[in-house]
């Protein structure tokens, strides 16, 4: 209670200052930046998405996975927040009425709350797997080969399964970590490896941090089959993965995949900046194979089928006016933290990059 | 009344018995020669016992000190491709609001005018206009003409009339009728550049300000991102000075020093390196660097100056020490200390203001509509209004109380 007046006390305070501030400088009306939207630079959307296919409109569409042959859903189901969820009977749950409902892309990874997600999405996939496009991480952080090669017995393991259709070096978000990845011994050659194996059948990775680290792992040339990002109404102007690692993708032919389409934690739809609608169907509308979600409720899970069920891709007009529209609110990146604050970057990482983690920052 | 600044008396009687600095009294090969480098030192060192060479360096040197001079225990570079010389340390504003007493704060930049030093930094923002205050009070009484006086006007994207009514503030605060420099404070965000252009923006409270002769020299900071900084030059005002974070760290991540001070320096405009030890001085808590290290680092760069955050005279002192001492870092020195710094670099903890928002100030948020966290030291400061025994009656800020 006595915090609440507080808190209370200080936006008042706050408010009060603000209007010192405008009052101290002769301007009542200077509560608002000045208008630019002339100078802004255009930001056109680099092409259309792949062509979908759908079997009708109680389906959920396909795009065709890069150069690879196969087709997914447009909305994949997140490994994270399944391992959130408060039972693991909840869990099986989302995962068979996912795929019932048609959603055929499952991401996960090996560190995912202490492997939680991956038992779990295994359990959920029992006698449902060969209908699904299943994904996990790799999570040597800078590690060896053989710690890789151990981890995808590990993930096979829990996904009770024998070979991944996806395999992706998880979490490239630190400057030196292309180097570790490449380095001789490492996790690139692990990819190779469980291909040769037969146990992966294709290979990526993944990254929330920067479109710069993300185009030193593809300067390296390796035959990637997909690579993940963050695509989002407000990526489009912040540190843009959209502006500057999709194109690169275009070109090269390998598959783009969406995440964090609302921000990472939803907080741009809590500001009233966005709704959750149009912030998914922005990121679908992206020329990407699919759009990853993270589920952690039945509710959720039938919301985001019923928009890709329905879904017709914005035109480039409409996107441009959301764009235009989220411009102002992205400018600092607090709507998307997991770029501009340690919040996102995953302990295992830190740790092994001998860093401390997130919590001990005082950032 | 402008040309008179700048310079300590010794320096001007160095520099008269010379030839003088640029301008017409300069015969043209001097002036090439001080183009092109090591002229300033050689010619400076020609007339002053106490001057040796500092630093010499080819005319495209990007990554190494600009030629100096030294007069006593102080050096002096130019001003980017103006006729001013401005000392290589500079007292940062900021601190100056974190010292305890006003009497203490006063006799920091007295030391430090003493010592030769000639730059000092601050913003119409800090501590609700308390260190401007102070360093007005520390300049009366004849040392205004002493130093370069700078500040940073704090629109963040509002109008150039509110540029205008800040630079009044300021020049009342300082109890001085011009400033040396001017800077846009802090363009941290996606669209300030945008905004700054804009028109009845703070672009036309800088040309103005500086017909009527209140500046001389207009720039702007950021501590977030090259590519804002960038952004600002790509959009082609002629700024005088460019003020950035340099240091070790900065070189491994996100670089101010790879990708903006090349251009600064490709334009002819002053760099300023701030954050020398990385804002927080966590990386030298944890023991990856030394302070006397990293302060000589960033001198080593092609900045005209490094501004330095002192809240005591025995900082200040430290700070002097390295700076009598001073010797440009070897390239293979400077390269050695950027691996060292590299790993704990990556993550970029050691430069909290480009991986936090916690270190945006709030002053900066409030005009843009972004959210405070009130946990947040600084948003405590700007809401702190209590006056304090720092502030002067007669320059007092008008304070709103209930």
């Amino acid at each position: 209670m006595a915090g609440q007046l507080r808190q209370n006390e200080q936006s008042q305070t706050t408010l009060e200052i603000e209007r010192r501030c405008f009052i101290q400088a002769g301007l009542a009306s200077a509560g608002t930046v000045l208008a630019t939207s002339a100078l802004h630079s255009q930001v056109a959307s680099p092409v259309l998405p792949p062509q979908m296919t759908s079997n009708g409109a109680d389906q959920i569409p396909r795009r065709p996975l890069g150069r690879t042959g196969d087709q997914v859903s447009i909305i994949g189901l997140g490994g994270y927040h399944l391992g959130t969820v408060q039972s693991r009977e909840l869990a099986v749950r989302l995962v068979q009425e996912a795929v019932d409902a048609g959603v055929t892309f499952f991401d996960n990874a090996w560190e995912y709350n202490d492997h939680r997600s991956e038992e779990w999405m295994g359990l959920g996939l029992q006698g449902r797997r060969d209908k699904v496009f299943l994904m996990s991480k790799v999570c040597t952080h800078g590690r060896n080969k053989s710690v890789a090669m151990q981890q995808l017995e590990e993930s096979l393991k829990r996904l009770d399964t024998d070979n991944l259709d996806l395999w992706q070096i998880h979490e490239v978000i630190y400057e030196n970590d292309p180097d570790l990845h490449f380095a001789k011994g490492g996790v690139v050659e692990a990819l190779d490896e469980a291909k040769k194996q037969g146990k992966v059948r294709f290979v990526g990775f993944t990254g929330h941090k920067s479109p710069t680290i993300h185009l030193k792992m593809l300067a390296h040339d390796y035959p990637f089959d997909t690579v993940q990002m963050p695509l989002n109404c407000f990526d489009a102007t912040y540190r843009s993965f959209e502006q500057q690692v999709l194109p690169e993708l275009q070109r090269r032919s390998i598959a783009a995949l969406g995440m964090k389409s609302l921000g990472g934690d939803g907080q741009p739809i809590q500001y009233g900046v966005v709704r959750a609608e149009e912030a998914l169907r922005y990121a679908m509308s992206l020329p990407v194979t699919t759009t990853i979600c993270g589920i952690d409720s039945l509710d959720v899970l039938r919301q985001n089928v019923g928009i890709a069920r329905g879904f017709k891709p914005m035109s480039p007009q409409e996107m441009q006016a959301l764009r235009e529209r989220c411009r102002p609110s992205s400018g600092d990146g607090h709507l998307e933290l997991f770029k501009t604050t340690k919040k996102y970057d995953g302990g295992v990482g830190r740790e092994q990059h001998g860093y401390p983690p997130p919590e001990q920052l005082p950032l | 009344m402008i040309e008179s600044v700048l310079f300590p008396d010794f320096l001007v009687e160095a520099i008269s018995a010379m030839g003088g600095i640029g301008g017409a009294t300069m015969n043209t090969t001097r002036r090439d020669f001080l183009k092109g480098g090591a002229g300033a030192v050689a010619a400076t060192s020609g007339v002053s016992a106490n001057s040796k060479e500092i630093a010499s360096s080819k005319a495209s040197g990007e990554r190494r000190a600009p030629p100096a001079a030294e007069v006593g225990d102080m050096i002096y570079r130019k001003f980017g491709s103006t006729d001013a010389h401005i000392s290589a340390i500079g007292v940062g504003g900021h601190h100056l609001g974190d010292v305890p007493t006003l009497d203490e704060a006063v006799r920091l930049v007295h030391e430090a005018i003493d010592a030769g030093v000639t730059f000092f930094d601050n913003a119409w923002e800090y501590y609700n206009g308390k260190t401007e205050t102070i360093l007005g009070r520390a300049l009366r009484d004849g040392r205004r003409d002493k130093v370069f006086l700078m500040t940073k006007v704090c629109t963040h994207g509002r109008s150039g009339k509110l540029a205008k009514q800040m630079l009044e503030d300021s020049l009342r605060r300082y109890q001085t009728d011009h400033l040396d420099l001017w800077q846009i404070h802090g363009i941290v965000y996606d669209n300030d550049p945008e905004l700054a252009y804009a028109t009845g923006g703070v672009l036309e409270a800088f040309d103005r300000a500086k017909q009527e002769g209140k500046v001389r020299f207009v720039g702007f900071t950021g501590h977030k991102d090259p590519a804002f900084h960038l952004r600002m030059l790509e959009l082609g005002y002629s700024f005088d000075s460019v003020q950035m974070p340099l240091n070790p760290f900065d070189a491994n991540f996100h670089s101010f020093e790879k990708h903006v001070l090349p251009e600064v320096n490709r334009r002819g405009m002053a760099a300023l390196g701030m954050k020398s030890m990385g804002g927080t001085a966590w990386g030298i808590k944890a023991g990856v660097v030394q302070a006397e290290e990293m302060l000589r680092y960033a001198m080593s760069l092609p900045v005209a100056t490094t501004i330095c955050g002192m809240d005591s005279l025995d900082v200040l002192r430290q700070n002097l020490r390295v700076v009598r001492s001073f010797q440009p870092m070897a390239q293979s020195e400077m390269e050695a200390l950027r691996a060292r710094c590299a790993l704990a670099a990556a993550d970029g903890r050691f430069e909290p203001y480009k991986v936090s928002l916690r270190y945006d100030n709030p002053m900066t948020r409030m005009p843009h509509g972004f959210p405070f966290d009130h946990t947040q030291r600084e948003v405590t400061e700007m809401l702190d209004k209590t006056d304090g025994p720092w502030l002067v009656p007669e320059t007092t800020p008008e304070t709103s109380r209930r």
